[in-house]
C-alpha cells in the first residue's frame, strides 16, 4: 500500500463524509427515555404504515406517468413531441413542498378553485363541490408531480438505447403494439425503471416539506418529531435507523439494476437511431393531450398558482429583501458546489491512483449520504459536534466550537457536502470511467508527475462532467430545505426558508413569491443541464 | 467565529511552549492584546440575538423602529419554535439566544421547565405593564389572544348557545357538527392544559372523547381553515384563535375569504363561570444570553403603547397593556367586553402539556 497525499485526502474526506452515518447506526444501542412510552409504540405503527401508503402511491403514480411519457416521446411523433421531450423535465424545479402550497391553495375552501367557478358562473356554494386534495392523497400528488421526472429520464434513455432489432423481433413476431410494449420493451427497460422508482422512493421517504406541510406522520417527520416534541434524540436515532435500513434496501436495488442497465446500454452492434412512428388523428391527439396535461399538471400549474398570488398580494412581492436572498441563495450554492467538486475530485483521483480496498469501501459508503434524509444527516451533525464538544474540547480546557459549526455557513456547506457528495462523486466518477487508465501511464512515461497528469489532462478531459455535476448541485442546493432550516446562522434566509416559514405560518400568499423565485431558478439549471440529461447519441 | 479559532490556537500555544521561550511569551502577549482588542469590539457590539417563532411583518418592523430609537442592532434566527428551542437547548451554555419569541405561553412555560431560561424580565416597567398570570420574571406576554368558539348564526341558534362553555363543546348535541384543529397544534395543547388544571385530568379525558365523538372531519388545516369550513356549511361551530378572523375580515387574505369570514360570528365562551381562555405571545429571556441588558430592553420597549399600538393594528392581536385599544375591526366585530380568564395562570400552560397530549391522544385526537 502506497500512502501519498492522494491517499490521505481521499481518507479523510471520506471518513467525515460517513462519521454522520456512523454516528446514527451506534445510538440504536443507547438507552432512550421512558418519556411517552406507549404513545410511542402506537406512533411507531403509524409512522411506518403511512410511509408505506406514501412509498406505494407514489411509486404507482410515478411509474404510470414517467414511463408513460417516456414511451410516447421515444417512440412517436406528434405535434409538439419535441418540446415535451424537455420540458417534462422542468417539474423538477417545484419541489414536492411547493406542489403542496399550490394544491392546498387551489381546492381549499374559498380557494383558487372557488374563486374561478365564482367569476364563471355567478355567485353560489361551490365550497362543498370542490375536491379537496389535502392529507394523504395530497401529498402523494404533490411528490409524484414534483418526482416522476426520474423514471421519465431514466425509462426514455433507456428506451433509446434499445435495441432496433429488439423490436423488429417484437414486430416480426407478429406483436401487437401493446403486447411488443409489454413483452419486449418494457422488460428490456426494466433496470432503469427500477433505478428511477428507487431513486423516487428515497427521495420520498425523505421528504420533509411536503408531508409536514399535510401533517402525515410518516418515519421521516416522526424522527424530526420525536427529537423536538420529546426531546428523545436517541429514539429519534432509533426510528432513523429502521428508516436507513430500509433506504438502504432501496439504494443496493438500485445500485444492482444500475449495473444491469449497463449492461443493457452497452449491447452495441445492433444499435441505430430509430425512425420514431408518426402518430396521425385521434392518436396524436391522444398523445398531445396526456403529455400536455401531464406538462400542466406538474409545471405550469403550481408556476400559475404561485404567479396568481404574487399578482393578487403584491405587497409580498416589494417586502421580500429579494437581493438578499438571491445572494443568500447563491452564495451558498457557489460555495458548496466548490467545496463538493474540489473533494470528489480529490478522491475520485486517489481512488484511481492508488487503488486501495479500503479507501473502496469507504468511498462506496461515503455516497450513501444522498439517501439519508437531510433532517437525519442535520441532527446527527449537530450530536456530533456536541459530543466532541462535550468529550473532548472542554476536556481540553479550549473553548467551545459548537458556534463554529451549528448555526454558521460553515456548518451548512459542511451538511450539504455530506448529503450531495455521491451526486458529485458518481458524476466525476463517471466521467473518469470514461478516460482509459493507459492515458496516466502514458503521462507518467511523458515525465508528468501525478499532480501534473491531474491538472494537465484530467481536469480538461472532465470539463464536461464538472459542470453538469456542478448544475445538478446548485439545483440541489436551490430546492434544499430541512438542513437550510435547522442550521443556518443568524439573519440568513434563502428562497425555500421563506416559502417555508410564510407557509408555516399561515401565510399561504406570501410564501408564493420565494416559491416563484425558487422555480425560476431551478428552471434555469435544469434548462442548463437538459442537453446532457437527454442526450440522444452514445457519446 | 474566527476568533474562537484564534483563542484555541493560542490556548495550545500556551500548553506547550509557554515556560520555554521568553520571546514566544512576548509574541503572544501581543497576540493576545490584538485578540482581546478584537474581542472587546465584539462584547461591546450592541445588539440583540431573537430566536423568533413569529414571522409577522410587522414583527420585523417593529424591531426597526427599536434599533433606530436605542441604536441596538436585532438579530433574527426565524424558524417554527421546536427547531428553534431544541436549538437553544443543544448550544447549551454557547447559545447565543437572548430572547425566544413565539406565539404560545405553553411553548415558553416548557421551555422554563427545561432550564433553558433565566430570570430577569422582572423590572418595575414590565412588572406594571402587564397583569400578574400573564408572565413570570423568565417570559413575559408581549400580545393576547382567546381561543373561541365560531358559528354559523344561519345554522346555530342563540338558544343553543346560551351560556356555552369549553366544556359544552363534549356536549352531544354537537355531534358532527365541530371543527378543530389537530391534536399537535400548541394553542390546542394550551386550551386542554388550561381545562386539566380547571377541571383535572379525568374529568378532561372524558371532555376529549366528547369533543372527537362531536368532530365533523377529521382534524386538518390551520385555524382559518376552521372557520372557512362553518362558513362553506362543513361544520357549525369551530374553536379558533381571535385574531384571524379579523385578519381575514381585513381583506388581507383577499375578497374571498373576507365574504367567508362575514358568514360566521365570534362567541366568547365561560362567561359566567371563569372567562373565556386566553394565550399570548410571549418573550423568554434565555439562559446565558450574551445580551441580557439588550433583550429587557426590548421586551420593555414592545410592552410600550407605541408598540402595543403596532400589535394590535397588524396582528390584531389584544393588547398587553391597558390603554391602548384593539385594532377597530376586533372591536367591530369580536367585541370588547367579554371576560377573560384572569385566574388561571398561563404557567400552568406548559406544566400541563405532557398532561394535555397524553389526553388528546388517547382520546385518539389525531
Amino acid at each position: 500500500m502506497k500512502i501519498n497525499f492522494w491517499f490521505l485526502s481521499s481518507i479523510i474526506i471520506s471518513i467525515i463524509v460517513v462519521l454522520p452515518i456512523l454516528v446514527v447506526f451506534s445510538s440504536f444501542f443507547q438507552d432512550t427515555s421512558n418519556y411517552f412510552e406507549i404513545l410511542k409504540e402506537t406512533f411507531f405503527f403509524e409512522y411506518v404504515f403511512n410511509s408505506l401508503t406514501l412509498l406505494i402511491g407514489v411509486l404507482f403514480f410515478t411509474f404510470i406517468l414517467g414511463v408513460g411519457a417516456a414511451y410516447i416521446v421515444s417512440f412517436y411523433e406528434f405535434p409538439g413531441s419535441n418540446f415535451f421531450k424537455w420540458s417534462l423535465i422542468l417539474s423538477f424545479a417545484v419541489p414536492p413542498y411547493i406542489y403542496a402550497y399550490s394544491l392546498f391553495a387551489f381546492f381549499e375552501n374559498y380557494g383558487t378553485a372557488y374563486t374561478i367557478l365564482k367569476n364563471l358562473f355567478g355567485e353560489g356554494n361551490y365550497n362543498q363541490l370542490i375536491p379537496k386534495f389535502d392529507g394523504m392523497f395530497g401529498l402523494i400528488l404533490s411528490i409524484s408531480f414534483s418526482l416522476y421526472a426520474y423514471v421519465y429520464i431514466l425509462a426514455r434513455s433507456s428506451f433509446l438505447y434499445q435495441s432496433q432489432n429488439l423490436i423488429e423481433l417484437g414486430k416480426n413476431l407478429g406483436f401487437s403494439k401493446i403486447k411488443s410494449f409489454y413483452s419486449v420493451i418494457l422488460p428490456a427497460a426494466r433496470p432503469a425503471i427500477v433505478a428511477g422508482l428507487s431513486l423516487v422512493a428515497m427521495e420520498t421517504l425523505a421528504e420533509f416539506g411536503a408531508v409536514d406541510f399535510f401533517s402525515v406522520n410518516t418515519l421521516t417527520t416522526g424522527i424530526y418529531n420525536a427529537w423536538i416534541a420529546f426531546d428523545d434524540l436517541a429514539f429519534a436515532n432509533r426510528i432513523s435507523f429502521f428508516l436507513l435500513l430500509f433506504i438502504f434496501i432501496l439504494f443496493l436495488t438500485e445500485n444492482l439494476s444500475r449495473k444491469k442497465a449497463k449492461y443493457h446500454l452497452e449491447t452495441r452492434g445492433g444499435f441505430k437511431i430509430k425512425q420514431k412512428i408518426k402518430l396521425n388523428g385521434v392518436k396524436s391527439f391522444l398523445a398531445f393531450a396526456f403529455c400536455f396535461i401531464l406538462f400542466f399538471l406538474s409545471f405550469l400549474f403550481p408556476l400559475s398558482q404561485m404567479l396568481y398570488w404574487t399578482i393578487k398580494f403584491p405587497d409580498n412581492l416589494f417586502d421580500l429583501k429579494l437581493t438578499e436572498l438571491l445572494l443568500n441563495t447563491l452564495y451558498l450554492v457557489f460555495l458548496s458546489s466548490f467545496v463538493l467538486l474540489f473533494f470528489s475530485l480529490i478522491s475520485n483521483y486517489g481512488n484511481r491512483v492508488s487503488k486501495n480496498k479500503i479507501l473502496n469501501i469507504l468511498s462506496t459508503l461515503s455516497i450513501s449520504g444522498y439517501a439519508i434524509p437531510g433532517v437525519i444527516l442535520a441532527i446527527a451533525f449537530i450530536t456530533l459536534i456536541a459530543w466532541f464538544d462535550e468529550n473532548m474540547f472542554q476536556v481540553l480546557g479550549l473553548l467551545s466550537i459548537k458556534k463554529i459549526f451549528i448555526g454558521s455557513v460553515l456548518g451548512l456547506v459542511i451538511v450539504y457536502c455530506i448529503r450531495f457528495y455521491s451526486l458529485a462523486f458518481n458524476g466525476i466518477k463517471s466521467g473518469y470511467e470514461k478516460m482509459n487508465i493507459a492515458v496516466d501511464e502514458s503521462a507518467y512515461l511523458l515525465g508528468y508527475s501525478k499532480f501534473k497528469t491531474f491538472s494537465y489532462i484530467h481536469l480538461p478531459y472532465l470539463r464536461n462532467s464538472l459542470l453538469f455535476v456542478l448544475i445538478l448541485i446548485s439545483l440541489e442546493i436551490v430546492r434544499e430545505l430541512p438542513i437550510t432550516l435547522i442550521l443556518r446562522p443568524f439573519n440568513f434566509e434563502t428562497f425555500a426558508t421563506t416559502a417555508y416559514i410564510s407557509a408555516s405560518e399561515d401565510l399561504l400568499e406570501a410564501a408564493a413569491v420565494p416559491s416563484l423565485f425558487l422555480i425560476v431558478i431551478a428552471s434555469f439549471f435544469i434548462l442548463l443541464t437538459s442537453k446532457y440529461i437527454l442526450r440522444e447519441n452514445n457519446e | 467565529m474566527i476568533i474562537v479559532i484564534i483563542l484555541n490556537i493560542l490556548n495550545i500555544l500556551n500548553i506547550n511552549e509557554c515556560g520555554e521561550k521568553e520571546e514566544d511569551m512576548k509574541n503572544i502577549t501581543i497576540i493576545s492584546v490584538f485578540v482581546s482588542l478584537i474581542l472587546s469590539t465584539f462584547a461591546t457590539a450592541n445588539e440583540v440575538n431573537i430566536f423568533n417563532a413569529r414571522h409577522y411583518k410587522a414583527d420585523a418592523e417593529l424591531y426597526g423602529k427599536f434599533t433606530a430609537k436605542t441604536g441596538i442592532k436585532v438579530n433574527l434566527i426565524n424558524g417554527k419554535s421546536g427547531a428553534l428551542e431544541k436549538r437553544i437547548i443543544e448550544e447549551g451554555a454557547d447559545s447565543s439566544a437572548d430572547l425566544y419569541i413565539t406565539a404560545d405561553a405553553g411553548r415558553c412555560g416548557a421551555m422554563d421547565a427545561k432550564g433553558t431560561l433565566q430570570g430577569g424580565l422582572s423590572s418595575a416597567a414590565i412588572k406594571s405593564a402587564v397583569p400578574k398570570n400573564f408572565r413570570t420574571s423568565k417570559w413575559v406576554g408581549i400580545a393576547k389572544r382567546a381561543r373561541i368558539i365560531y358559528y354559523s348564526p344561519e345554522r346555530v341558534t342563540g338558544a343553543e348557545l346560551s351560556g356555552m362553555t369549553y366544556e359544552g363543546l363534549a356536549d352531544p348535541k354537537w355531534k358532527g357538527r365541530l371543527v378543530i384543529r389537530k391534536s399537535s397544534n400548541i394553542y390546542n395543547k394550551s386550551l386542554v392544559a388550561s381545562l386539566i388544571k380547571n377541571n383535572g385530568k379525568k374529568a378532561t379525558a372524558a371532555w376529549a372523547e366528547g369533543v372527537v365523538a362531536n368532530m365533523a372531519r377529521a382534524p386538518k388545516g390551520n385555524d382559518r381553515a376552521q372557520i372557512m369550513a362553518v362558513a362553506a356549511g362543513e361544520a357549525d361551530i369551530a374553536v379558533a384563535n381571535t385574531y384571524y378572523l379579523a385578519l381575514m375580515l381585513s381583506g388581507k387574505k383577499g375578497s374571498e375569504q373576507q365574504e367567508a369570514a362575514k358568514k360566521v360570528k365570534a362567541f366568547f365562551p365561560n362567561q359566567d363561570g371563569r372567562g373565556t381562555h386566553m394565550n399570548v405571545s410571549c418573550a423568554a429571556l434565555v439562559k446565558g444570553a450574551p445580551n441580557k441588558k439588550n433583550a429587557i430592553a426590548l421586551v420593555e420597549y414592545l410592552l410600550t403603547p407605541e408598540a402595543q399600538e403596532h400589535f394590535t393594528n397588524n396582528t390584531f392581536e389584544f393588547p398587553m397593556i391597558n390603554g391602548v385599544s384593539p385594532s377597530p375591526l376586533v372591536v367591530n366585530n369580536l367585541g370588547l367586553d367579554f371576560k377573560q380568564d384572569m385566574n388561571t395562570k398561563l404557567s400552568s400552560y406548559g406544566k400541563n402539556q405532557a398532561a394535555a397530549v397524553e389526553v388528546m391522544t388517547a382520546a385518539g385526537w389525531k
